[in-house]
């Protein structure tokens, strides 16, 4: 152990259910260096970084902080021990000002009262703005700052405590350029502070930009360090990867016949895009949209689905021009909606799977005299239930009983009993186990042979290369890259989504040497 | 099957229960409490809180509230009461009360859903707003001199024993009973209020269903103005003042959630009848109305109490 090692995890093991999400994984941070973690989603990097915080317990191992071992309670311990996380969603509350959030639960006081000494605050907190040089005003209220502005006040919030270890996870999330910049300028004066930090980003560029070591997580486990002034991006994409490369064999769905055009995007863009996208969706089509977190799946998403606002571009259904200004539209188009969270976007958890069901085709159980047929619905539900392979008993129970392949089976069920044409999917088989995804990926196929016109957003490359005729790669709003299902390798999807260029063939050849 | 017993008794046979134990200690108490006369008096008091109780439970369902709904029937039963000078028409007046009304709902819902203002602050300002209304418009004073056939409403009874009011008020509720409980309106309001981001993702139309429930608290609280109006042969300014505090008790007792997606019109139905029988067995045992306003609060926050423990069991 060098003398420079502020800190060093030591075997540090840690399971979830059945999921060993860290297996004995060793790690050692000097002083004064930015540290990047890398790795897939679900490579164990937000393990390890809550781990460090306290959020999680490790089953086995050591933590050591300046040599001596140390056990972390929870996030406000960490905090006491020099360990601060500014997480992607923010801790500051809107309504105090600048000054008041940087020293909230240790204002300065003036009185054995404890009344609070506003001057002090004020005059402390414009010095620390000013020592890295920002240009924010303390007596701002919060609510009045930009995205990237407030996480420059979260992070100047953690350096007030004297935090000796920050902790970095997705900074640039959400942020301009140009407060980027001041971000990697305020971590520049702080590495002269010797203050050391942990940096967690999707983006390698910004990686190679303020790093000085990386480490490389893959399954749980420490794969590699590097010096990132003597590697190359291409070598740390190999090692979160690993080196097996898919059989292609496996890819697509061979020969599908398409039909007509379903649907078309022409120069559409939301407001959260940087470039318009144009795509063509055909009957019968699995067109798969992928990037990483924050790349604008989901919003893309939405927006088709019209639940955000469109800046520009056009919508065209069947080779006519549609208007989707809310959900309650895109009933003209047959288009139906599977969203990423299923429990606060897609399920009543307290009504029963069989209304969950049924919710969007109610029209169809009318009697007479226009109300629900309790009959129809039954059979209804019934009838869902065995084409998903839920027993008719099990429709009768709320939906927040069923584990969460079930719920995700019950959601896409309450879209096919209206009989779309054309199905979005975000993320849809997140978070639930093999079984009920191998149900869903044949769903979505059959769908597809019944001449549907499915989109499907994930970001699991596996997923879309097994499913998809044709992969997107969005790279921070604009598409980088069309990939056919037959030349898409997970090298080449995740280069397209890092924002590289780099094609399968040079990848391969890079993994072979 | 004792799961079952348990979900029954947090449900409306819970409710109904409470309301026999309060039949049972007025029963005792006073005897004159039973007679048919005085429990179809109780049907007739509480006929206007039932009827603006079925517009409340639209509005709660989608997790909303409407403060609104004592100075709306002030403001409609002016107006019935001018329209009914002007035209000597019964009908007539109870179109010029649900046309107020309704507008009134169209205003609340439109500022909640458009303003993106919380209806509580909204029907707080409208409730302010239409009684001082109510107040400018009639100089505060009462407007009487209405046809005397216009009392039927109020105080007229079929074949000469069921009151009229309670006669209107279980139709309304069993028109609302189908809407909510029976129709795809009644599931997508529902929808709105369990979970309104997935109600939006669902195609549900919010706005719509929004404005919907708010024009019909409206129209609601405007037919418990008429028949106020009615019932007084005159339309007083001042009336139903607090008519918002004894709906929304009947509605929550009722089984009611105010964060939306929960409630039944059987449920509200029963809260308000429970609500109705404290009033008059506590009115025929005499008790003065300072002490009935406390007994009523101790009963609603009990009655809700003995329900929710019911449900953790």
């Amino acid at each position: 152990m060098s003398s420079d090692t502020i800190l060093s995890l030591e075997k540090i093991d840690k399971n979830f259910g059945g999921i060993h999400a860290l297996k004995g994984v060793d790690f050692t941070l000097e002083r004064g260096e930015v540290h990047a973690l890398l790795g897939e989603n679900g490579a164990g990097k937000s393990t390890l970084i809550k781990i460090l915080t306290g959020v999680h317990k490790a089953d086995r191992g050591r933590i050591l902080l300046h040599g001596k071992e140390i056990t972390v309670h929870d996030p406000i311990d960490a905090r006491r021990k020099g360990i601060a996380a500014i997480y992607q969603e923010l801790s500051l509350i809107e309504s105090l000002t600048v000054a008041e959030n940087i020293f909230l639960g240790n204002e300065p006081t003036k009185t054995p009262l404890g009344i609070c000494d506003r001057e002090k605050l004020y005059r402390e907190s414009d010095q620390y703005l000013e020592n890295f040089q920002i240009a924010i005003d303390s007596r701002k209220k919060v609510s009045e700052l930009g995205m990237g502005q407030k996480r420059i006040v979260e992070i100047v919030k953690a350096l007030a405590i004297h935090a000796e270890i920050l902790l970095l996870d997705e900074p640039t999330t959400g942020m301009s350029k140009a407060e980027i910049d001041i971000l990697f300028q305020i971590m520049e004066t702080l590495k002269e502070k010797k203050v050391t930090m942990i940096y967690i980003s999707h983006y390698l560029d910004e990686v190679f930009r303020v790093c000085d070591r990386a480490t490389v997580f893959r399954d749980g486990q420490n794969v590699a360090v590097y010096r990132v002034a003597e590697t190359n991006m291409n070598t740390l994409i190999k090692a979160m990867i690993g080196k097996e490369i898919r059989a292609k064999d496996g890819n697509g769905r061979g020969n599908a016949e398409y039909g007509k055009v379903l649907l078309e995007l022409c120069e559409y863009r939301t407001d959260l895009m940087k470039e318009p996208v144009s795509l063509t969706l055909h009957e019968g089509e699995i067109l798969g949209i992928t990037g990483i977190v924050g790349a604008g799946k989901s919003e893309l998403a939405h927006s088709i689905f019209g639940n955000a606002l469109r800046r520009s571009g056009q919508i065209c259904y069947r080779e006519e021009p549609v208007a989707l200004r809310s959900p309650a539209d895109t009933k003209k188009c047959r288009m139906a909606f599977v969203p990423e969270d299923r429990k606060s976007q897609g399920l009543f958890l307290e009504d029963t799977a069989a209304d969950n069901m049924l919710l969007v085709s109610l029209e169809k159980l009318r009697t007479a005299l226009g109300t629900v047929s309790s009959r129809k619905k039954k059979e209804a539900a019934d009838e869902m239930g065995s084409k998903l392979k839920l027993s008719p008993l099990k429709t009768q129970l709320p939906a927040k009983n069923f584990s969460g392949g079930n719920q995700q089976k019950i959601v896409i069920g309450k879209w096919l009993s209206m009989e779309p044409e054309i199905i979005l999917m975000d993320e849809p088989t997140r978070g639930i186990d093999v079984g009920a995804k191998s149900e869903i990926y044949q769903i979505i196929k059959e769908l597809a042979a019944d001449h549907k016109g499915l989109l499907i957003f994930s970001s699991e490359f596996e997923e879309l290369i097994s499913l998809c005729d044709r992969i997107l790669v969005l790279y921070k709003g604009k598409i980088t890259g069309e990939v056919l299902a037959e030349d898409a390798t997970n090298e080449k999807l995740l280069s397209l989504a890092l924002g590289g260029t780099m094609d399968g063939k040079e990848m391969e050849e890079a993994i072979e040497r | 099957m004792e799961k079952k017993w348990k979900k029954l008794l947090s449900g409306e046979i819970g409710l109904l229960m409470i309301l026999m134990i309060l039949c049972v200690v007025f029963a005792f108490a006073s005897p004159y409490f039973l007679k048919q006369q005085n429990l179809l008096n109780i049907t007739r008091q509480v006929s206007i809180v039932l009827i603006v109780a079925m517009g409340m439970l639209g509005v709660v369902l989608v997790g909303e509230i409407d403060l609104s709904v004592g100075s709306s029937a002030a403001v409609a039963g002016v107006a019935c009461a001018y329209a009914l000078q002007k035209t000597e028409s019964t009908f007539a007046g109870i179109l010029a009360a649900l046309a107020v009304g309704a507008l009134i709902g169209l205003l609340n819902g439109s500022l909640v859903v458009y303003g993106k203002i919380p209806s509580f602050i909204v029907t707080l300002a409208t409730m302010g707003i239409l009684r001082g209304a109510a107040m400018v418009w009639t100089n505060g004073k009462p407007v009487s001199n209405l046809p005397s056939e216009f009392s039927v409403f109020g105080s007229g009874y079929v074949f000469g024993m069921i009151p009229m009011a309670t006669i209107i008020s279980i139709a309304l509720m069993l028109l609302f009973y189908v809407f909510l409980q029976k129709t795809k309106h009644g599931v997508y309001i529902k929808a709105i209020g369990a979970n309104s981001e997935a109600a939006v993702l669902s195609t549900i139309p919010l706005a719509k269903y929004k404005l919907l429930v708010f024009l019909f608290s409206g129209a609601m609280a405007a037919m418990g103005g008429v028949i106020s109006t009615s019932k007084l042969l005159s339309a007083q300014p001042t009336a139903s003042s607090g008519l918002e505090m004894d709906v929304l008790s009947g509605v929550i007792l009722g089984g009611a959630s105010l964060s939306g997606g929960v409630g039944t019109v059987i449920g509200a139905f029963i809260g308000t009848l429970i609500i109705g029988v404290i009033n008059n067995g506590l009115n025929l045992l005499n008790v003065s109305s300072y002490w009935q306003q406390i007994v009523k609060g101790i009963i609603i926050v009990a009655a809700v109490l003995i329900k929710k423990g019911e449900k953790n069991k």
